[in-house]
């Protein structure tokens, strides 16, 4: 039947597939991760307050690797916001490639293990800093805070940064995981 | 000229109905890793339950005693342990709860539905686990070495046994998190398309 050429089955083409939305919302919540990360390092590692009154003796100062929680805090996330920039390079190449499968179980894989890593630096932080603050009567551990305000201030708030990481962490493997389910 | 069209009558063969449903396709080698699956999780329940009963039931009194200095020791003066236990003996109740979906993993193992849902949750999980592992083991760390700068002693040097107690604790925690890194990872093997 003559008419207007048209070929069957042609496809009008939005994205290359479907998988692109998912690359891309990948590749930016890297970078926020990757913010948030080296945010968090650096917070945790710029403390140093020196109480005003010191005696010859005693030393009243308070710095993030008095701790070893806090050293491993800082060392943890600044692994893993390494870890996010260099696999932006992976990220931009499943954005341009989506249907590869090999590189995004890789993906994966480094995703689990730096989520453990920046779970287990943030939650050992967390429990130092609750010390901190609250003292444990049990072990006649003193609240350190009720001395070193501004120190106290500061690694709390360090830690929103890495929390923020992880739950980007958990978004990226499932990203990661519908992507390769789906090509 | 006419044209004939021979078709060969394949008569001794008896004409049977033609199968309506395809029978299912051979699992291959997903159907190993569904299995491996199922068998890890069975090792991370029993790490996972065996934390927090190792943590809840540490508890230790020292034999001296004044009428004024406490000298007992138990996981529930550290809200951290606490913490730890009710963490692990979630974690454990996931684990035992997601061993169905396993094994529809492993009788359809090319299904995506039941992967997926466990890679998600076990992600989630993951998490829990790891958070809860992770503070646990500072806090086992300072009772273990103390702190000079902070003027935190270290109790290990007193409460010997619930020292001891609480570290395998952590450590069989963190078995459970390796357990759940290998788990997402073999799932996400897995669950590709070919």
């Amino acid at each position: 039947m003559k008419g207007s050429s048209m070929e069957v089955g042609e496809v009008s083409k939005k994205g290359a597939s479907p998988t692109r939305g998912l690359s891309i919302m990948d590749f930016v919540l890297r970078i926020l991760a990757a913010v948030a990360t080296l945010g968090a390092a650096l917070a945790m590692a710029t403390t140093n307050e020196t109480l005003p009154f010191a005696t010859q003796f005693i030393k009243f100062r308070a710095e993030f690797d008095d701790l070893p929680s806090l050293l491993f805090f800082v060392t943890g996330n600044s692994v893993v916001s390494g870890y996010l920039v260099l696999s932006l390079v992976l990220s931009v190449f499943h954005i341009v490639r989506s249907t590869a499968a090999k590189s995004r179980i890789l993906l994966v894989a480094f995703d689990t293990v730096m989520l453990g890593l920046v779970t287990a630096s943030a939650s050992a932080a967390t429990s130092i800093v609750y010390i901190a603050h609250h003292g444990n009567a049990g072990a006649n551990w003193f609240a350190i805070c009720q001395q070193y305000n501004n120190f106290c201030e500061r690694i709390s708030g360090s830690l929103i940064g890495s929390y923020i990481a992880v739950a980007i962490f958990t978004i990226l493997i499932i990203l990661s995981v519908v992507a390769i389910s789906r090509n | 000229m006419s044209t004939t069209i021979d078709i060969p009558e394949s008569s001794k063969v008896a004409k049977g109905k033609a199968v309506a449903v395809a029978p299912p396709r051979p699992g291959g080698w997903k159907k190993g890793v569904a299995i491996m699956d199922f068998i890890l999780r069975l090792g991370a329940i029993a790490a996972a339950l065996g934390a927090a009963a190792t943590m809840g039931t540490s508890d230790q009194t020292l034999p001296f005693f004044t009428q004024f200095f406490q000298f007992e020791a138990s996981y529930d003066s550290f809200t951290t342990f606490q913490f730890f236990v009710i963490t692990m003996a979630l974690v454990g109740g996931y684990l035992v709860l997601s061993l169905p979906f396993s094994v529809v993993a492993i009788i359809r193992p090319h299904a995506v539905g039941p992967r997926l849902f466990l890679i998600i949750l076990d992600t989630v999980f993951l998490t829990l686990a790891t958070a809860s592992a992770a503070s646990a083991a500072a806090i086992v760390y300072l009772a273990h070495n103390g702190d000079q700068d902070t003027n935190w002693l270290a109790i290990c040097n007193q409460f010997g046994d619930f020292c001891a107690q609480t570290s395998s604790a952590v450590v069989s925690s963190f078995v459970a998190v390796v357990v759940f890194v290998l788990l997402i990872v073999m799932s996400a093997l897995a669950i590709g398309k070919p």
